[in-house]
């Protein structure tokens, strides 16, 4: 809360912490926004997969996230709404774990990266699946993404393992690759989909 | 004098001697790894320091003479004999006055291990100023990872910066895997705990031209090996800041870790920041600031910082903390809350902190951050967004949950800026520079607001496509390659109220990097000797070699440090330094942050 008195145009759909967006049902139902976290393992390349969604660029070069980075991405849905994706791209490392909290509270979505050439990332994953299950808002989003899917020749995590336990879940899954940009739009344009719509009043 | 103030807890510590025989043998053992074959020396906890502990430094002191208007010719007699004079001491191998021409030229010479490296690769990014020189060489990250003490490059190394728990788990290491360095970092261990045992601390052990230095803090230890010969307490002050950059990643909170379990790990918590360490590292090397304890600002009119610190402060009255904005390692301008003062040293670790870290170019982010010597106990939350390639702004606040306020305010303060044109000023002081010793001007400046660029008074035309570090391609003609008036290299004036410094542009002769590194480590030793605890402070020195003619002043109010040419005549240097000292204060509105909040701790 605290800052949101000097913000008027923001104050109506906030609840607490760095919740800009967790209310998807907004005065206005043709344009949604919604608050969306990535979470995984440092490495998984949950920064590419923003990258490529929100700048259509791919970095080889890896590049630490530092806390959390935000950027937003809008898209446009057939049924003529669009989505406006508020995205708080989180570290990996471990010394920003307990902070995690900060990031997801309040989310509509969360988008946990796992990299199929990694079974410890696959692991992480599902330790932030139960952490969401416990302490992530209600009726939260839940995608499972198996990154890295251009490098089949290393594969560890088989897709049958991610789409069982995606569907235990009840979670979307989708394989992406954020260096060919294979899956990266659809994962998003799924996501959209997915959102509860407001109610018209 | 505030710079006293970091190195003397060492003081404190002082007690016993080690110097008995029984215990020479087992370190000496322990040090058998190292394969150093000259007989190691531990040196015992004395007061004095090691730089300047005997007779050929001249000790003469102006005592009695508190204030300086002028630094005269006739003040002459106290800088003592042109020998050079040799900051030598028992047992300090290395370094020997009279012998100073070879020992220089080993030390310094582009030998040095990061020498080596300069060629491999150029970065793309090589655009303006000495940091740019630099960064341009320099390859950020950790390397030689495949190494471990095994290795014969690896034990090559000049220099080597280690942290370790008191359980001689290792934390980081410069070079080589830290895993692989768990034999060594145990041996680390076992010498520190081997002197605690004995109710005493080890400080240094010098074995041949290498130094080894330990900095005990709580549960961490760090360690420097190096055979640079840079003074024993320039070596600590870099340790203190490896240490400071840890705590500003984690917080001193840390240390439960260790109470919880003596055996904890800290390498995890501390992945993905080898760049953070080894760019600071780096800077030992190229930025004054680590080793004078002071900032330093972009020059900028004196209306432009004005016209940026007007919006910062108002940002930092709607609840920011610390509110700065920044080139590079400059400062454009910064705002505290009230009496939040920021310092120095946290300004170095901060904005390291910021420019290694490659994610904060990528979109704007919100950041758990520690300010070592503002609280090492806990966390801010650091809004960090660049404004352009170079230029970037943080945002400081103790709470969690402000990040759209942050966003908000940067979205004001950017229009504000853009307004203002204070960016483009900033772009145009980045191509222009900062103060070169070719424009020292002759007589003081006319006192008038439409001054050029820092007293400047070469043509607007010719600036464009100068490069600071570049200036044979100024019209220049009485100094071109021979730096400026009377044989001046290169100066860096610190302010000591302000707690800034100013440093001249790098010029011909001083155009390698490793020139660069090399006049560094000379003003280290000259800092270092003159605030010697045991002997110091000292008022002035002059000192020359077959390198340089160095002059340092020390007043209450500045510190001025200047190089000249070796052959420079010493009563021209001397009033060469009294008009640099004129100049900065012509130019004082434009090189330094004024009226900012108390900065002084």
């Amino acid at each position: 809360m605290g800052c949101s008195s000097s913000l008027p145009d923001r104050s109506s759909g906030r609840s607490t912490g760095l919740n800009n967006a967790d209310n998807p049902e907004g005065p206005d139902a043709k344009n949604l926004r919604v608050k969306l976290v990535l979470l995984g393992d440092s490495g998984v390349g949950k920064s590419c997969i923003v990258l490529r969604f929100v700048r259509g660029q791919f970095d080889p070069t890896s590049k630490v996230t530092v806390g959390a980075s935000f950027l937003s991405q809008t898209i446009a849905l057939q049924d003529s709404t669009t989505v406006k994706f508020e995205i708080w791209d989180t570290a990996g490392q471990e010394r920003y774990a307990a902070l995690a909290p900060l990031y997801y509270r309040g989310a509509g979505v969360a988008v946990i990266v796992y990299d199929i050439t990694s079974p410890e990332s696959f692991t992480k994953a599902q330790y932030w699946v139960k952490e969401l299950q416990k302490h992530g808002s209600p009726g939260i989003v839940m995608a499972l993404v198996g990154n890295k899917a251009d490098l089949q020749e290393k594969r560890e995590v088989p897709v049958q393992d991610g789409i069982d336990y995606a569907e235990k879940n009840g979670m979307f899954f989708i394989e992406t690759s954020a260096k060919t940009a294979d899956n990266i739009n659809q994962l998003f344009e799924e996501i959209a989909k997915r959102l509860p719509r407001p109610s018209p009043s | 004098m505030s710079l006293d103030s970091i190195s003397s807890s060492s003081s404190v510590d002082e007690s016993t001697g080690l110097n008995r025989n029984s215990d020479l043998e087992p370190v000496d053992e322990q040090f058998g790894l190292l394969s150093l074959t000259e007989p190691v020396e531990l040196e015992p906890n004395r007061g004095n320091g090691y730089g300047v502990a005997n007779g050929s430094l001249n000790r003469e002191r102006s005592n009695g003479e508190e204030e300086y208007e002028r630094l005269t010719v006739q003040n002459r007699e106290i800088f003592g004999d042109e020998r050079p004079s040799s900051p030598s001491s028992s047992g300090y191998a290395g370094e020997r006055g009279s012998s100073s021409a070879s020992t220089a030229s080993r030390i310094d010479g582009a030998s040095e291990v990061d020498g080596d490296e300069i060629q491999e690769v150029r970065n793309d990014c090589s655009l303006e100023g000495f940091s740019d020189t630099q960064a341009s060489a320099w390859v950020p990250g950790k390397r030689h990872v495949d190494e471990d003490d095994g290795s014969i490059s690896w034990r090559k190394r000049k220099k080597h910066f280690f942290i370790l728990s008191n359980s001689g788990k290792p934390i980081y290491s410069r070079y080589g895997d830290e895993h692989k360095l768990a034999g060594f970092s145990a041996t680390l261990q076992a010498i520190i705990s081997f002197v605690e045992n004995g109710g005493d601390r080890v400080k240094l052990v010098k074995a041949g031209k290498h130094q080894v230095v330990f900095l005990v803090k709580g549960p961490i230890y760090l360690v420097c090996i190096s055979c640079t010969e840079e003074p024993f307490e320039s070596l600590k002050g870099q340790l203190e800041l490896i240490y400071g950059q840890m705590i500003l990643i984690l917080t001193k909170s840390i240390n439960r870790c260790f109470e919880k379990n003596p055996k904890f790990d800290m390498t995890p918590l501390l992945r993905g920041t080898d760049v953070v360490f080894s760019s600071l590292i780096h800077s030992f090397s190229w930025n004054p600031a680590t080793f004078i304890h002071a900032y330093t600002c972009l020059p900028l009119a004196y209306a432009t910082r004005q016209a940026a610190g007007a919006i910062l402060q108002d940002v930092a009255d709607s609840g920011v903390l610390f509110a700065i904005l920044m080139c590079k390692h400059k400062v454009i301008s910064l705002v505290g809350a009230q009496k939040a003062s920021l310092h120095p040293d946290d300004m170095l670790l901060l904005s390291n902190f910021v420019m290694s870290s490659e994610s904060f170019r990528t979109a704007e982010s919100f950041s758990p951050i520690c300010l070592p010597r503002y609280n090492p106990m806990a966390f801010l939350y650091a809004y960090v967004n660049f404004l352009d390639v170079d230029t970037y702004l943080i945002l400081l606040t103790t709470r969690s949950d402000a990040f759209y306020h942050l966003k908000d305010c940067r979205i004001r303060i950017e229009l504000v800026l853009s307004k203002s044109n204070v960016l483009s000023e900033v772009q145009r002081s980045m191509i222009d520079g900062g103060m070169h010793v070719e424009d020292l001007p002759l007589d003081p400046l006319p006192r008038s607001g439409s001054s050029p660029h820092l007293g400047q008074q070469r043509l607007p035309t010719d600036s464009p496509e100068r490069l600071p570090t570049d200036s044979p391609k100024r019209p220049r003609e009485p100094f071109i390659g021979i730096g400026g008036p009377a044989g001046l290299w290169h100066f860096i004036y610190r302010s000591i109220f302000l707690e800034q410094y100013v440093s001249s542009e790098f010029s011909p002769p001083l155009s390698s990097p490793q020139q660069q590194k090399r006049l560094y480590r000379a003003y280290q030793r000259l800092h270092d000797s003159m605030h010697d605890k045991g002997i110091g402070p000292h008022k002035t020195q002059f000192r020359r070699d077959e390198n340089y003619v160095l002059l340092c002043w020390v007043t209450q109010d500045f510190e001025l440090y200047a190089a000249f040419d070796p052959l420079a005549d010493k009563a021209v240097a001397i009033k060469t330094c009294n008009r640099v000292c004129q100049w900065v204060k012509d130019v004082e509105n434009e090189i330094f942050l004024q009226g900012a909040s108390p900065f002084s701790w």
